[in-house]
């Protein structure tokens, strides 16, 4: 059709002086963000292969300068219990996402209609959530007491699988669909949920993405609710094992030797780095895979023809 | 009177739900959840107006009125800390979201798959790395003695400068860290919105003979204007409520910094610290979540005035 | 199209399904223990002949600290013994270190069900106390735990006080309120220092030499918890503080017949200290950035060399680096005991066997047997015994000694593999100063009671951390410094907050000359 052969058509048209600037400032913009973005990672990396005694005295470096994988070694010594936590993390990203994908992007669909009435009241309904909650302690009560969550892998996954935050940006994806094809189609007689898989749902993939991609990335970061729900040592997903390397530091400086009782030693720099490498681990490819469905120039049109 | 009323917004609901009945299913399961999950332990709320005895739980303790309020304004720090906390927000929401624009911007118009494919991803590296973390590398940057700033200005024949008695500067640092830790994450949105534009419209202009700069100021822009506009009202609508791992990580108990970098998240958590009253931990939240109820309450109506598409409800 | 929806729908409510089964079959494990029979409490020594221990009950205790892996041992062990004695069994339940500080108070808010805990000063006991989160020992504990309650000093009663009531029963181990350098003597060899560590001058000298011979390392250990060097000038000068603690803003000199409460900026010797702080940061000996370095080990790692801390940093570090050969200096003027709520152990108000966790606890704080089983594991296999009753850890990645440091006494005690000799010879030093001298220890039974003022304390306390942390470690100029605090500290009631302390204090001091 039309699109299809104009896409085809090889550029051959030169570029002015004032966008072959533009060009050069883009390449170099970028590759200095992605530089300063990568650096700090690289010496995350290497600090985890580097010797404890090396990073006290001397701090972190971007290459191991005292290799040493005592650190990994201590890490994978029980490898029962990474490899639970990675089966947690997965399960419960997995799962979180794909209830929560659906939840979302249905109710976005909706409440974006021009047509339904009671699309700003469900919103504010919605959006309130955010600004107001009942806090800690009412809600771990509530979790405990009246939904029987307790150490359960249902208490990792129920928080964050309506996201509000999520729920509006999916609206403002869904805004740009023009109302001409929801109209063309009810013309046609297809049903509202017809309607919904078979023509919207295509055309968000974008929009899906991202939301996918941001629940993915909540679900995988999440130490709080195992923190508070999770008592048994094989549920506990692989952030928690994180912060509970990192914070142990930090609660046992903070209390500074008051506890009469001998704390254990702590956990060391290069230990802390690469318990962040092995919980980070996997996440890092979610994101070029989501890339794909970034597909500049969705043909609308051909829909209209 | 009101009968009649209530019976006509009953007639009416009833004709709404026949109307678009798929539509009511549809969103059903979303309901169900928010109450379930979010509106139903919201009853805790009341913990902020009550003197908490763990022997008698949340609705069994008395009340105390605004009692649990008083220690977050006393001796003026009540005005500081908010201060702080809205300036901060403001600043981080106008720099990081600025930032990610100008990311999505540049990284839709390179051509070269590879260089746009490596980019996005190690751009995304950061939010990988957590505030602790982050942390120590702060501090390995602007320590006194060993710092990596202090090496290289020593090594340039300079004078060590020490960082951590200039609280001056401190909003500036964070702010960039904080630019620095989100940038990927914001610009995904951007980047599909703008993938999302429709390619006729750019076939178009290219056809037109538009300009690069053209193309972007008048149409990848104005196309990503809904979702500038919702990240925008999103932000403002969390104006009160600080990062507490970022700001405690960076600044740590550095008391000459508190009056410039101290949030309302900082001070309650040191002010607690020693006293666990969950009434007063209650009572900050409920500052906050009421000051940001009115700040977007009013923003959202301004907004809807102006155009009530943009507008969150 | 529509078999993707199918197929997706179908994982979508067996994945809901296959949750909610998880959750309700952990659930229902969280169900009530059987309710032993309740006992009248009576003030009869010998009530725990009256205890009934004919229905077998699960008691749970909460510690904070990280399970170590090998507990499981240790628990199968120990509720074999007391099954035998009490029957009973107990379930010991973890609180990590990184939660403890969301999870302590949420354990008594959230109505679960359990009867013993670890509670401790840093645990905030004395503000939970004051909000009821504990269960009322007043006839509990002579009833049902005689032996424990006879044992136990008047101070110790005092501090285990609250509103009038028992609400803990503190530990049964003496610790003291000494304090002073805990520093290096390896790195002092073939330098010519002397060797004498009484004074500020003598800790300056020492830090001089390290600064001179080891450039690598500064010589104090301060980190972002700030520096414990004025609180130890304070004590040397023979003054104590209000809460009995250190970082405390209110402080009274105990040998005056009618104390009365002075701050840091009404005090005649802050000039003094200010002073030498400023030196010593001129000096470097200690980082500039010391208030947002997060590293705690400064010490154990060799970046620094001293650190000022109580007795039991000697033992620690000694243990776990002999070759530093660490020596200790007590500043203190007069020594005292250190409240005896450091460690110490609750029940909760949904305890459904109160009569039987107190005949536990003084089983455990008067049967060696149990103690050891209870707090040190399987002679032989978690722990071994040298012929000093020193104890060693086997296996330090599977064992550790127990959480619950409150059920530690002075008799069963055991010091570590390494804990230097000397350190029995402080102890008893200080014991015979005690002895001699109640110019502190009388005063060892204040407690203080913030619930009149807790806005004005706790931004007292915020105030104190912000302007007099960084003031005393030089960060600011002396003079306008300490003015900028006097200022701030009024500004936050420190009127109001002197005014109540002190009526408690008089009220106390009252008290003591009946």
């Amino acid at each position: 059709m039309v699109n299809e052969t104009m896409a085809v058509r090889p550029r051959k048209i030169k570029l002015s002086t004032s966008s072959k600037v533009f060009y050069v400032v883009c390449y170099s913009v970028i590759s200095l963000i992605a530089l300063s973005c990568l650096i700090p990672f690289i010496v995350l990396i290497s600090g985890s292969f580097t010797s404890e005694q090396y990073i006290r005295f001397h701090g972190y470096s971007i290459l191991p300068k005292d290799f040493s994988t005592q650190a990994y070694q201590i890490i994978f010594k029980n490898p029962m219990t990474i490899l639970h936590a990675y089966g947690v993390s997965i399960f419960i990203t997995l799962i979180g996402t794909a209830m929560g994908l659906l939840l979302i992007t249905m109710t976005a669909y909706v409440i974006s209609r021009k047509d339904f009435k009671y699309r700003n009241v469900l919103s504010f309904f919605f959006y309130f959530t955010t600004l107001f909650n009942g806090g800690m302690v009412s809600t771990y009560i509530y979790y405990i007491q009246y939904l029987h969550l307790k150490d359960s892998l249902l208490a990792l996954i129920l928080p964050g699988v309506f996201n509000v935050f999520y729920l509006l940006i999916m609206r403002s994806f869904v805004s740009v669909i023009p109302t001409a094809l929801i109209e063309s189609a009810k013309i046609d007689g297809a049903g509202e949920y017809r309607i919904f898989f078979q023509i919207i749902w295509p055309l968000l993939k974008p929009g899906m993405a991202t939301v996918a991609l941001f629940l993915a990335l909540g679900y995988w970061n999440d130490w709080y609710n195992a923190m508070l729900y999770i008592n048994s040592d094989s549920k506990y997903p692989l952030q928690y094992m994180l912060y509970n390397m990192l914070q142990k530091t930090q609660a046992l400086a903070q209390i500074a030797g008051q506890a009469g009782i001998q704390v254990a030693d702590l956990p060391s720099s290069s230990l802390k780095l690469a318990m962040a490498v092995v919980a980070t681990g996997p996440i890092i490819l979610v994101y070029p895979f989501v890339q794909k469905f970034f597909v500049k120039g969705i043909t609308i049109g051909s829909v209209k023809g | 009177m009101g009968q009649n009323l209530m019976r006509n917004h009953l007639r009416n609901f009833g004709q709404e739900v026949k109307k678009n009945h798929a539509l009511f299913i549809m969103v059903l399961p979303a309901i169900i959840a928010i109450v379930v999950l979010a509106y139903l332990p919201m009853a805790g709320l009341v913990l902020a107006f009550k003197n908490y005895r763990f022997n008698l739980g949340i609705f069994g303790s008395p009340w105390n009125g605004l009692e649990n309020f008083r220690y977050l304004f006393s001796s003026g720090t009540g005005w500081l800390i908010t201060k702080n906390t809205i300036l901060y927000n403001l600043l981080n929401l106008i720099t990081s979201q600025f930032l990610a624009i100008i990311i999505a911007v540049f990284i839709t118009e390179i051509k070269n798959k590879l260089f746009k494919k490596v980019s996005q991803s190690l751009i995304f590296l950061p939010y990988f790395i957590s505030w602790v973390i982050v942390g120590t590398f702060v501090y390995a940057i602007f320590n006194y003695e060993t710092g990596m700033l202090n090496s290289a200005i020593k090594s340039m024949g300079g004078e060590s400068v020490n960082v951590y008695s200039m609280p001056g500067i401190w909003p500036w640092i964070i702010c960039l860290f904080n630019a620095w830790k989100w940038c990927g994450y914001n610009s995904v949105i951007y980047i599909a919105a703008i993938t999302g534009v429709d390619a006729e419209i750019y076939e178009a202009a290219d056809i037109d003979g538009a300009t690069i700069f053209k193309r972007i100021r008048y149409i990848t822009l104005p196309c990503i204007k809904p979702t500038v506009i919702t990240m925008l009202l999103l932000q403002v609508g969390r104006v009160l409520r600080g990062d507490f791992e970022m700001f405690y990580q960076i600044v740590g108990n550095n008391g000459q910094l508190f009056n410039a970098t101290d949030v309302i998240d900082t001070y309650v958590f040191r002010s607690l610290l020693q006293n666990a009253n969950l009434g007063m931990n209650a009572a900050a939240s409920f500052y906050q979540s009421l000051l940001c109820f009115i700040i977007i309450m009013i923003v959202n109506a301004v907004v809807k005035r102006i155009d009530s598409d943009y507008a969150l409800f | 199209m529509r078999k993707r929806l199918l197929s997706m729908t179908l994982v979508f409510t067996m994945a809901v399904s296959m949750l909610a089964g998880c959750g309700k079959a952990s659930s229902s494990d969280s169900k009530a223990t059987p309710t032993g029979t309740s006992v009248e409490a009576t003030e009869d020594a010998s009530a725990t002949a009256k205890l009934d221990t004919s229905e077998e009950v699960n008691l749970v205790m909460y510690v904070v600290g990280d399970r170590p892996a090998g507990q499981d041992e240790v628990d199968e062990n120990f509720n074999k013994i007391i099954k035998d004695k009490l029957n009973c069994t107990l379930t010991v339940n973890w609180i990590p270190w990184s939660d403890f500080r969301n999870k302590y108070p949420l354990l008594f808010s959230s109505g679960e069900e359990f009867d013993l805990a670890y509670s401790a000063t840093w645990l905030n006991f004395s503000s939970l106390a004051q909000q009821g989160a504990f269960m009322s020992l007043d006839e509990l504990w002579p009833t049902y735990a005689p032996k424990n309650f006879a044992r136990q000093s008047e101070s110790a009663l005092k501090q285990a006080t609250v509103n009038g009531h028992y609400y803990t029963v503190p530990t049964l181990l003496a610790t003291y309120s000494a304090y002073g350098p805990v520093y290096r003597t390896d790195i002092m060899g073939g330098t010519d220092w002397a060797g004498k560590m009484e004074t500020f001058q003598d800790v300056e000298e020492y830090c001089d030499i390290v600064k001179a011979t080891h450039q690598e390392m500064q010589p104090l250990d301060i980190y972002s918890s700030g520096s414990e060097w004025d609180d130890t000038y304070m004590y040397s000068l023979g003054y104590r503080s209000s809460k009995g603690s250190t970082n405390d803003f209110l402080f009274f000199d105990p040998s005056q017949k009618n104390p009365k409460l002075f701050t840091y900026y009404e005090c005649a010797q802050t000039g003094d200290f200010l002073e030498i702080m400023n030196r010593w940061n001129q000096k470097g000996f200690f980082s500039k950035s010391a208030l947002s370095d997060t590293d705690s080990t400064q010490l154990q790692n060799g970046k620094a060399a001293m650190k000022t801390h109580n007795l039991d940093k000697l033992a620690d570090y000694s243990r776990t680096n002999p070759d530093y050969k660490m020596e200790y200096s007590n500043f203190v003027k007069n020594v005292s005991h250190l409240p005896y709520t450091q460690d110490c152990m609750v029940i909760s108000n949904t305890s459904k066997n109160p009569e039987r966790a107190m005949a536990l606890w003084d089983l455990l704080t008067s049967d060696r047997d149990v103690y050891d089983a209870f707090f040190y594991g399987v002679l032989g296999t978690t722990y071994t015994l040298n012929d000093k009753g020193e104890y060693s850890i086997t296996d330090t990645d599977l064992y550790s000694p127990s959480g619950m440091g409150a059920v530690r006494t002075t008799e069963f005690n055991r010091n570590a593999v390494g804990t230097p000799e000397s350190y029995d010879t402080w102890k008893q030093t200080f014991e015979d100063n005690i002895a001699s001298n109640d110019t502190a220890e009388k005063y060892a039974g204040f407690v203080l009671d913030t619930s009149n003022i807790a806005t004005e304390y706790a931004a007292c306390q915020s105030v104190h951390q912000q302007y007099w942390w960084p003031l005393e470690l030089g960060y600011s100029d002396a003079k306008t410094g300490l003015a900028e605090y006097q200022k701030q500290m009024e500004a936050a009631g420190i009127e109001k907050v002197r005014v109540e302390v002190q009526k408690q204090l008089d009220a106390y001091v009252a008290g003591l000359n009946k």
